[in-house]
């Protein structure tokens, strides 16, 4: 008795720890799946976050101004090392920002001749070029030579002189040269100036270069601009030589300039916000945008939109500084700007944003020049005698919540659009991040999915749950849900290369065949119905549903040979020529109609798993109680078995959604990508999945793009979170419901 | 021994064997039952009469469900079971080939022996079967609600809460809801299978009160487990044992005098 007594004892020890074993390791295993679940959303979230914040500013040097001079034009190197400073009196001097040299005059040019006009091409051509009273004009460019002797950094600055060091003469009648501007790429150039007795002149330059010595030449053709305003402001002039604008108070003057020998005067305009006057006009990088500076502190972005066929100057977006404009700085590369307003605040814009990213008081004195440099992250403003560097961190101005989710009017676009178009051959392409077409796509894809998915999934779940013998479940539940192991990549494939060419070859036969199965099904279960005792009781227990087997291959056969003869009797011969030509529907090869069906198939599995166990299991005494009082099998069916299931049925459906919003290789392969908004069933779309793994491996780590694919892949996450939880919630609320059967 | 209610209606036993046609509700002719391979009914014959309640008892496995569930055809949803022989519902064959069964079975009600509410409200469980036939007038279903509500003596307890999900009802009261979901219908036969072996002994007492109430519309089969049940509620009593019909007989003959051994063991606790 009390060696029992001691065994048991010895026994309960081991299943003690066994227990508490299982315990802590069930523990650490469902704790360690919630912790990489919140590692996923938080490192999502984390590197996400820096697009949603503002610009900050931070004061780094002040230095001196030493020399005499009204500003004309700030600038500063690429490294933030060397600024360079422009005056009225002619004098180009680089100033050392960085080091115990800071605020050394590195290097001084003293340009020959009376200043009397000056003007700069867009920043990232970096040309200055100073107008004199003499009627010539001379080009120059600050350069920069790095070096590293004893690996370490120098950079020493020049002055280049792009036309030559001599003065070009514009005009040698007209005296000195009132305003100017310049523009000029590899092959040609133009300069526009307006002179002393009012005439407006523009010179077109080609280069020519000498096969032997590599010299180039510019030949000068030059005109008169014709009906110029009297008294002229500013010049503008577009770096593509097609456009030039004399400002004229609030009035812009838009000249054609595309042909030298015909410049004529397209349209003029007021371009003031209402109840203030212009007080400075910039190209955005680009040169597509103007951007508008008003002295009660609007500003306001034009650019040219395609309506009923003719370009026309339109007003995209405004923008709000504290007070009236003195100076605007455009970014380098991006679609921002700067502004100085004369209550010393100093503002950073970006248009497709469409935000105003930083409004700060830099001085009560008034300001007079502001510079940003050219991977925007300084800004050196000037007040008199006074120099000061900032830090800019401004990584991601053009991502905002409105440049995402609304509708943005991109720079030559005739309308506001969501658009999603990350990258581009140039350096001044306005990025298109908005997540709506992708987004779109995404739920038009499981939409489409769905609608080829959840009849039938259903419908089989449904007949094998409640109609199929025994026997023949056991063989039909497990092929279905083999499916299942289907790689989707496989999947993706036969659908893009196999299944789309003959959805295109066969448009009338597919769409014959989706109408003529349900049909054909319904017609052969009528048949059988129908069909004496004696024949179907012969039959085998389960086998009826084998005679549509035969039904399926005739409906797929006649569909197919049918195709080309409907095609050729309703559509004359081409099905995608008569949609295109004759109902104006685009047809893509990969389409919709396409990712349905082969996303269909991969949903499929899922959904009829869910629903058949669902509907499997509604207790045998509710269907009894039914039956009992009289219902039929459908009656049953469609009042209780359905009712009672409905927990199951739903969350299956839910996770099949779930399922095709994430699903990635199908979409991928068997849709064109193409980022449209557009409903159409023979249109392909791009989904958040696709747009991720088609993007990711081509773009910046720590860029705007990349950090906005995190973004869609947290929307994902988030999409398919929603969609499983509310599944889920909704499941819990039924089961609770019913928790008593 | 066991106490027998007093049979008031019909005070006078009825001639079980020789039963005229008006008093037969059922009749019952060399019933053979089948699953698969294995007999479940042997022969089974009887007569039941109309407008009384009929009890069959015996142990687990005798058969008494499934003679049950033969009356309203339940069991043609399994597969393997065959049936021979006939019951006639005053006077016509239900295993008749033009016989529609969902039609049969809105004239033999069932009760099953778990409460078995739709996950609905009360209200749409009492109305279920009027809406499969097609009934929709308002007026019709609120009358038929409150008559069969009120004919399994529920009425009371529920009026207030006609549209709240049938499941937050106790268990008994389930079971009455199912009688009056069965009764809307007005059938003629009212089958109940073990109704009250799920209940508590309150629901218990409370659904064999209304067993004695149903008795005076219905003509009421119960099958039960429980012999003093029987004796409580029955005016017939068939014992059945491996499939066979032992004996019938009113049931105070049948627990006072049994006339077969086999039966005087079952009711005195021999076996079963």
């Amino acid at each position: 008795m009390a060696e029992e007594f001691s065994l048991s004892l010895a026994g309960s020890r081991k299943r003690l720890v066994t227990d508490k074993l299982a315990k802590y390791g069930v523990t650490t295993g469902a704790v360690l799946v919630l912790t990489a679940l919140l590692l996923i959303f938080v490192y999502l979230l984390y590197v996400v976050q820096p697009i949603f914040e503002s610009a900050d500013i931070e004061k780094q040097t002040t230095l001196k101004v030493q020399s005499q001079g009204k500003t004309l034009a700030l600038g500063m190197e690429e490294q933030n090392e060397i600024a360079y400073r422009m005056t009225d009196g002619g004098l180009v001097e680089f100033i050392s920002l960085q080091g115990e040299s800071s605020g050394s005059v590195i290097l001084q040019k003293q340009l020959a001749g009376k200043v009397t006009a000056f003007s700069q091409t867009i920043p990232s051509k970096g040309m200055m070029v100073y107008g004199f009273d003499d009627g010539t004009i001379q080009i120059i460019h600050p350069d920069f030579e790095v070096s590293y002797p004893n690996d370490q950094r120098l950079i020493e600055p020049s002055v280049s002189y792009p036309l030559g060091e001599s003065h070009l003469t514009i005009d040698e009648s007209g005296g000195a040269i009132k305003h100017l501007a310049f523009e000029m790429s590899d092959e040609q150039a133009g300069i526009a100036a307006v002179m002393a007795d009012g005439r407006a002149v523009f010179m077109a330059l080609t280069a020519e270069q000498n096969m032997m010595t590599e010299e180039v030449t510019w030949t000068p053709v030059s005109t008169v601009l014709p009906d110029a305003p009297a008294k002229v402001d500013q010049i503008l002039l577009l770096p593509n030589l097609r456009n030039l604008y004399l400002r004229s108070g609030n009035r812009l003057a838009i000249y054609d300039i595309s042909d030298v020998d015909d410049v004529h005067l397209t349209t003029m305009m007021d371009i003031n916000s209402p109840g203030a006057n212009v007080t400075k006009v910039r190209l955005l990088t680009g040169a597509s945008s103007l951007i508008v500076g008003n002295d009660n502190g609007d500003i306001s972005q034009w650019f040219e939109v395609v309506k009923d066929g003719s370009r026309k100057l339109t007003l995209i977006r405004e923008f709000k500084a504290e007070a009236g404009i003195i100076d605007i700085a455009p970014e380098f590369f991006r679609k921002g700007f700067l502004t100085l307003d004369d209550e010393g605040y100093l503002g950073i814009f970006h248009t497709t944003g469409n935000t105003r990213l930083l409004s700060e008081k830099l001085s009560d004195k008034p300001l007079e020049a502001v510079a940003i440099s050219p991977r925007a992250n300084a800004i050196l403003v000037e007040e008199p005698g006074l120099l000061s560097l900032y830090h800019l961190d401004n990584e991601h101005p053009e991502v905002t919540w409105s440049a995402l989710w609304q509708e943005v009017w991109y720079e030559g676009y005739p309308e506001p659009d969501y658009v999603w178009q990350s990258t581009s051959a140039s350096d001044e392409f306005e990025p298109k991040l908005s997540l709506v077409p992708i987004s779109f796509g995404t739920i038009k894809a499981a939409f489409y999915a769905m609608l080829f998915a959840v009849p039938i999934a259903l419908a089989g779940a449904i007949y094998t749950a409640y109609f199929m013998s025994a026997p023949v479940r056991s063989i039909v539940k497990p092929t279905v849900e083999l499916m299942e192991a289907l790689p989707t990549v496989i999947l993706g494939f036969l659908a893009g290369l196999w299944l789309a060419p003959i959805v295109e070859e066969n448009l009338p036969g597919i769409v014959m065949l989706i109408i003529g199965l349900p049909i054909g099904v319904l017609l052969a279960a009528f048949i059988w119905h129908n069909l004496p005792k004696s024949i179907k009781q012969a039959t085998p227990e389960g086998a009826h549903s084998l005679i549509l087997i035969p039904v399926v291959i005739l409906v797929g056969y006649a569909a197919f040979a049918l195709s080309t003869p409907v095609e050729y009797w309703l559509f004359g011969g081409d099905a995608r020529k008569f949609l295109t030509n004759e109902l104006g529907i685009d047809f893509d090869q990969r389409n919709s109609l396409v990712v349905g069906i082969a996303m269909g198939f991969a949903v499929i599995p899922t959904i009829y798993s869910i629903a058949e166990d669902a509907v499997f299991s509604v207790p045998k005494h509710l269907t009894n109680g039914s039956l009992a009082l009289g219902a039929t099998s459908w009656q049953t069916l469609v009042r209780v078995v359905i009712l009672t299931a409905s927990p199951g049925i739903f969350s299956a459906v839910m996770m099949g959604l779930g399922r095709a919003v994430g699903e990635t290789m199908i979409v991928l392969m068997a849709t064109g990508n193409t980022p449209l908004m557009d409903w159409s069933i023979f249109q392909g779309m791009r989904t958040l999945a696709a747009n991720i793994a088609v993007e990711m491996p081509e773009s910046e780590v720590g860029s705007s793009h990349y950090r906005v694919l995190f973004l869609a892949a947290f929307v994902l996450f988030v999409f398919t979170f929603c969609f499983n939880t509310v599944a889920e919630f909704v499941r819990q609320r039924l089961r609770e419901k019913y928790s008593s059967l | 021994m066991i106490s027998v209610a007093p049979t008031t209606a019909n005070a006078q036993a009825l001639d079980l064997a020789n039963l005229t046609e008006a008093q037969t509700a059922l009749e019952i002719k060399d019933l053979n039952l089948y699953y698969g391979s294995k007999q479940a009914l042997f022969d089974v014959s009887m007569k039941i009469p109309k407008g009384q309640v009929t009890a069959f008892i015996g142990p687990s496995g005798c058969g008494k469900s499934t003679l049950l569930r033969c009356i309203n055809r339940m069991n043609d949803l399994v597969d393997i079971c065959r049936i021979e022989g006939q019951i006639d519902l005053h006077g016509t064959n239900i295993y008749d080939r033009n016989v529609d069964v969902a039609a049969l079975r809105r004239r033999v009600g069932m009760v099953f022996q778990r409460p078995n509410p739709f996950p609905k409200s009360i209200y749409e469980n009492v109305v279920y079967g009027l809406r499969l036939q097609g009934i929709k007038d308002r007026r019709t279903l609120d009358e038929a609600v409150e008559r069969s509500l009120r004919g399994a003596a529920l009425w009371d307890e529920v009026k207030d809460r006609l549209h709240d999900n049938a499941f937050g009802l106790s268990g008994g009261q389930q079971q009455r809801l199912v009688i009056a979901r069965a009764i809307a219908i007005e059938p003629e036969v009212l089958l109940l299978d073990e109704p009250t072996s799920a209940l508590d002994p309150i629901s218990t007492l409370v659904i064999e009160e209304l067993i004695n109430e149903l008795k005076s519309k219905y003509t009421v089969v119960i099958v039960t487990h429980n012999m003093q049940q029987a004796a409580r509620v029955s005016d017939q009593t068939a014992f059945m044992y491996m499939g066979e019909l032992i004996e019938y007989a009113d049931t105070n003959t049948l627990f006072t005098t049994p006339s077969l051994k086999k039966t005087e063991d079952y009711i005195t606790g021999r076996y079963g």
